[in-house]
């Protein structure tokens, strides 16, 4: 970007070199082909000197993958509804916490560093355990199935999160906004409505994106508490083949494969609306 | 005084039965939902795993379909794992579990085990041959690898004093047992033996005695009892007819001296 040039003796001022020209780390279409690359090599590497492997690994994972993607199919179902229960529940907390009525302010602030301190999985075992495996409401039973204790599990820190990155774009707007619709005679509901929440999407869009980014991967967690998702169904996949050591890595690497596809985009995405909405001194 | 005490008696027994007949069945449950839920284990091959289409199959679910069958209702597979099978029956979520369970009293004090035994097998271990193992004994101090909730860790552990580094699923532990993360593998002798045979484990050997040799039992809830006398009855048919063997030969395990032995009691 050309300055435009100044002739004057005087002293001037010059506006300091812009920084930050182009994306240096981005990753290219060519880093996505070397991590494949490298996830079929190593895999193939563990049994290159195997001659008379009854079936070739990859053959193998060919083999399985419709069922490995419906089982990812799974974990985005799961994190897709954990998210949606985790943002309803914990924008209502945010506003807790900016809450006047003490009470409210106090509680809400409890609970969301109670969530956000804990960890997930731990949080994942205690929905799994106290939630009962179907509601009986007299005329009709409902099941609760392992997967919406899944979906109930991981929404927690969700909803502690997204509590947290309320509040915090609330706090991030300048005072004079507030002051403003006072002198405007704006009740605070309707400051908070029309003006302030407005104003807070934008700024709350990328940590929610980024937040799905990590709960999408915290989704592998359910498989230790027995849900059919990806991982579940890989152990599975490699128990049926009579636990073959040499499918381990392929199998694996498929799976990080995929999350990788599905999440990179999300986070380069995320990049993107950080700078479009980065505010501009 | 004595009398007393014998109406009393009587008077609870007799609340306990009624209270007992009131309960509702699960084998009336089960016909008015016309589906049988029972926990298989979905990582064991072959006695429940799942096929590339996502099924699950084995000789334990083909066992269930026959229970399903008889009771003229449908059969759903509900994946189990050892750590988990216990309380999916006690919860309910299942009405059936044979899930490669081994027979112990401190397990028939939570579920329903019924008699007789359907299956059985031992324990081993599978090691290197370089490891010369000879006893149980030689294990004592040393890094042993298993799987999360197999009843033989604990004693392996404790009776043995080997260090149990427990895996999710065989797979992980016997590339850990390649790798040289554990001497041993403590695993079933079926599955051992057979394993014996696989070209890339030439190296390893099954060198110890088998122990345990185990009963297994499939459970129901416990107070089910007219489920357990029908189910106890089944397996008694399914030795008489030979099933057991049918299916060991169907899904590719040598036929094993219990299954024929009890086929021989039943015959």
């Amino acid at each position: 970007m050309a300055r435009p040039e100044f002739k004057t003796d005087l002293p001037v001022m010059l506006a300091p070199p812009e920084r930050r020209q182009g994306e240096p780390l981005r990753i290219k279409l060519w880093h996505g082909i070397a991590l494949f690359g490298f996830c079929v090599l190593s895999s193939t590497y563990v049994f290159a000197d195997d001659t008379q492997a009854p079936a070739s690994a990859l053959s193998v994972l060919v083999k399985w993958m419709p069922l490995l993607l419906s089982g990812f199919l799974f974990n985005i179902v799961i994190s897709f509804c954990s998210m949606a229960l985790g943002t309803i529940v914990g924008t209502a907390l945010g506003l807790g916490q900016i809450s006047l009525i003490p009470v409210v302010k106090s509680s809400s602030w409890f609970v969301t560093q109670f969530f956000r301190n804990a960890p997930w999985l731990v949080l994942l075992f205690f929905a799994m355990f106290l939630l009962p495996f179907e509601f009986d409401l007299g005329f009709v039973v409902i099941p609760f199935p392992d997967w919406v204790k899944a979906i109930i599990g991981l929404s927690l820190p969700v909803m502690a999160n997204v509590s947290e990155v309320v509040r915090g774009a609330v706090r991030s707007l300048p005072s004079g906004q507030w002051e403003a619709a006072e002198s405007l005679a704006y009740t605070r509901q309707q400051t908070l409505w029309l003006i302030i929440l407005p104003q807070c999407v934008k700024r709350m869009l990328p940590p929610w994106m980024n937040l799905y980014s990590i709960l999408t991967m915290a989704t592998v967690l359910a498989s230790v508490v027995g849900v059919s998702e990806v991982m579940t169904l890989t152990g599975e996949a490699l128990a049926a083949e009579g636990g073959r050591t040499d499918l381990l890595a392929p199998f694996y690497s498929f799976v990080l494969l995929i999350f990788f596809v599905y999440c990179y985009p999300i986070a380069r995405y995320t990049v993107y609306l950080e700078k479009k909405f980065a505010v501009k001194d | 005084m004595k009398f007393n005490a014998l109406v009393s008696a009587l008077a609870v027994s007799a609340i306990a039965l009624t209270s007992g007949a009131a309960f509702a069945d699960v084998l009336d449950d089960v016909k008015a939902a016309g589906v049988l839920k029972v926990g298989v284990k979905a990582d064991y091959k072959p006695y429940g795993y799942r096929d590339p289409s996502g099924a699950i199959v084995g000789i334990e679910p083909d066992l269930a379909k026959d229970v399903a069958d008889k009771l003229g209702v449908k059969v759903e597979y509900v994946p189990v794992v050892s750590s988990n099978r216990m309380q999916f029956l006690e919860q309910g979520k299942v009405d059936l579990m044979i899930a490669t369970m081994t027979d112990k009293p401190d397990r028939r004090k939570v579920v329903n085990i019924v008699d007789p035994n359907y299956y059985s097998s031992g324990t081993n271990v599978l090691s290197s041959k370089k490891a010369a193992l000879k006893e149980w004994t030689d294990l004592k101090g040393k890094p042993v690898c298993g799987i999360q909730g197999a009843f033989y860790n604990k004693k392996t552990g404790q009776e043995f004093g080997a260090n149990i580094v427990a895996f999710k699923g065989t797979a992980e532990a016997y590339s850990a047992l390649q790798q040289g993360s554990c001497v041993a593998f403590v695993y079933d002798d079926s599955a051992i033996v057979a394993k014996t045979k696989d070209p890339e484990f030439a190296d390893y050997e099954m060198p110890l005695k088998t122990i345990d040799d185990a009963p297994w039992g499939l459970a129901v809830q416990l107070g089910e009892d007219n489920f357990k006398a029908m189910m106890s009855d089944m397996i008694k048919g399914w030795h008489k007819s030979g099933r057991i063997l049918e299916l060991e030969t169907k899904w590719g395990v040598e036929n094993t001296p219990f299954a024929k032995a009890m086929h021989e009691k039943y015959k």
